[in-house]
């Protein structure tokens, strides 16, 4: 596979994978650190004719996105935790009328304003459930600078797939590390994109909810004849409100089955060094850089340490986890958080004696950190 | 730690373009077939606070990209409060350089550490003629004393990463700045 070699940093990273993979409109307010994804951005979309708004806060960042989105074209709008607390209804809405959007969110300390220039990884469960109601969120996450780069690619392409919002989360540490990222040619990136379904029959015979029990909306761009009512309410084929019993339950169950059926479509991660592993360190985003390090001392210490690093967080590769937690005895989840995935791990192994190493303080975890948990717990 | 890596740490203040002479550092390294990372910490005071940069070079793949406490062999420092906020990073025996209008390190730090003075700031302002130069200048020492990177595979990154018009006084400013870590080292 070929392969282009970039100098650059996550954030930059991610606002060129929006635009290669075909995104031609960008909306949000710049929040640290977060906001070299709307620089970059504001720079390469007007020049390939797509457009960069700047609005007045984060809810019309993405009020814009979602508008630009139901006209056909692929949109992002990119913040931090606060940015995703005031997106969080608009979120919801695109859930539940089935626009496909990227969000990146560039993780810093929070809650609130929290510590903006720091590091964090307290949003993971914020991206499960942003807003209020059943939906099953996607949420990928970067733990390279590469990644940084196909995550966002791949979270478009998904996007359209599942016609909903895709949250591609990043760090502060991941965001602002500044190296090398080797990336998939422009060529293969445009080979990939699989645009969102359309109909193509008469306008009259356009019913843009009634799909299957596990498939998406098929949302024709607006203004093209094809016209249906677009809601944040309980809807019905046409997408006109109802209350009508079954409707109801259908909608909301297809939103769930969609993606829960599906799960094998986006399902990512990474096993590094867990062949022989008898320690197992789960870990995601920029703290499981720290791992890998930590797991090169580890082994030369004779520990037999790997990592097991979620690349999509949710829906978790849950079936995954158990696999390995069944096997091995001596689990710890490593994050920037107190416990938000150490959770799911505990979910998905069904066992309750999942070591942990959290930190808060908006502080990178160290490799020695890590390696001095391990040594002390197992 | 491989024995093939270099740790390196500048510190400063918020807008004094500390974070530059790591971006030239780091892709430096790479187009010369090695590997290296820059890292930035910063407070939400941007301009003014207290910024910490650290580059790492390796020509084995770099995982995590802060500077270890403890194992940085060389900083610089261009403001009281980063000196002494990330001093205690550098290993002992180290190098560290500071700019002696602006830090002031302990009589305890000098037995600790090895620390030389040059006024980067004035070289900048004064000698070179612009003081935007001075993350050059600091780049020029900080390669000159580590024998970090062949000096013309970073002059070359460093020229492509400021505007053609500065071409001439940067490279001015990295001379002077090669110049004054010799003389500081004899």
């Amino acid at each position: 596979m070929a392969t282009r070699e970039v100098i650059s940093t996550g954030n930059e990273l991610a606002a060129i994978a929006a635009v290669d993979a075909g995104c031609m409109f960008f909306g949000g307010y710049p929040l640290t650190p977060s906001s070299e994804v709307m620089h970059v951005i504001s720079d390469l979309l007007p020049a390939k004719g797509g457009t960069a708004i700047q609005m007045e806060d984060e809810i019309g960042g993405i009020c814009a996105v979602i508008g630009a989105a139901m006209t056909g074209v692929r949109a992002l709008t990119a913040t931090s935790g606060p940015g995703m607390s005031l997106k969080a209804e608009q979120l919801g809405l695109a859930q539940m009328a089935e626009v496909p959007l990227v969000c990146v969110n560039v993780m810093r300390g929070g809650p609130s304003t929290g510590l903006p220039t720091r590091v964090s990884q307290g949003d993971i469960l914020q991206s499960k459930n942003p807003s209020h109601g059943d939906y099953k969120s996607i949420t990928l996450c970067a733990g390279s600078l590469a990644e940084c780069y196909t995550e966002v690619v791949r979270a478009f392409n998904i996007a359209d797939r599942f016609m909903q919002p895709v949250i591609v989360l990043l760090d502060e540490t991941i965001g602002h590390m500044h190296g090398k990222a080797d990336l998939p040619t422009l060529e293969e990136v445009e080979a990939g994109i699989v645009p969102r379904k359309r109909f193509d029959g008469k306008p009259e015979d356009y019913f843009p909810y009634d799909c299957e029990h596990d498939e998406p909306a098929v949302l024709n761009p607006m203004y093209e004849g094809y016209r249906y009512h677009f809601t944040g309410l309980h809807h019905d084929k046409n997408g006109f409100p109802t209350e009508e019993i079954e409707t109801c339950r259908k909608l909301i169950q297809r939103l769930e089955d969609k993606v829960a059926l599906h799960e094998d479509e986006v399902e990512s991660y990474e096993e590094f060094m867990m062949d022989d592993a008898e320690v197992m360190i789960v870990a995601y985003g920029s703290v499981s850089l720290a791992a890998k390090e930590s797991i090169r001392h580890l082994r030369a210490d004779g520990i037999k340490a790997g990592l097991f690093r979620p690349i999509t967080i949710w829906p978790s590769p849950a079936a995954k986890i158990k696999e390995y937690t069944d096997k091995i005895k001596n689990v710890i989840v490593v994050e920037l958080n107190i416990g938000q995935f150490h959770s799911e791990v505990q979910r998905a192994a069904a066992r309750l004696d999942i070591e942990g190493l959290f930190k808060v303080n908006g502080r990178p975890l160290s490799p020695h950190e890590i390696v001095s948990k391990v040594k002390e717990v197992f | 730690m491989s024995s093939t890596k270099t740790l390196m740490r500048f510190t400063g203040v918020g807008g004094q373009g500390v974070l530059l002479a790591g971006e030239i550092f780091a892709a430096a390294k790479i187009k010369t077939g090695g590997h290296g990372l820059k890292t930035a910490t910063y407070t939400s005071q941007v301009r003014g606070g207290p910024t910490v940069v650290d580059i790492q070079l390796d020509d084995e793949e770099i995982y995590y990209p802060y500077a270890n406490d403890g194992e940085i062999g060389f900083m610089l420092s261009v403001a009281e409060m980063s000196y002494k906020l990330f001093k205690d990073g550098v290993q002992e025996g180290g190098t560290i350089v500071v700019d002696p209008n602006l830090v002031h390190p302990t009589d305890e730090d000098r037995k600790k550490w090895k620390i030389y003075e040059i006024p980067i700031i004035t070289i900048a302002k004064e000698e070179v003629g612009n003081v935007i130069t001075q993350s050059v200048v600091a780049l020029a020492i900080a390669n000159t004393m580590m024998n970090a990177i062949d000096k013309t595979a970073l002059v070359d990154t460093m020229l492509s990463k400021v505007p053609a018009k500065v071409h001439d006084v940067n490279k001015v400013a990295y001379e002077l700045g090669e110049k004054y870590a010799k003389e500081a080292m004899a």
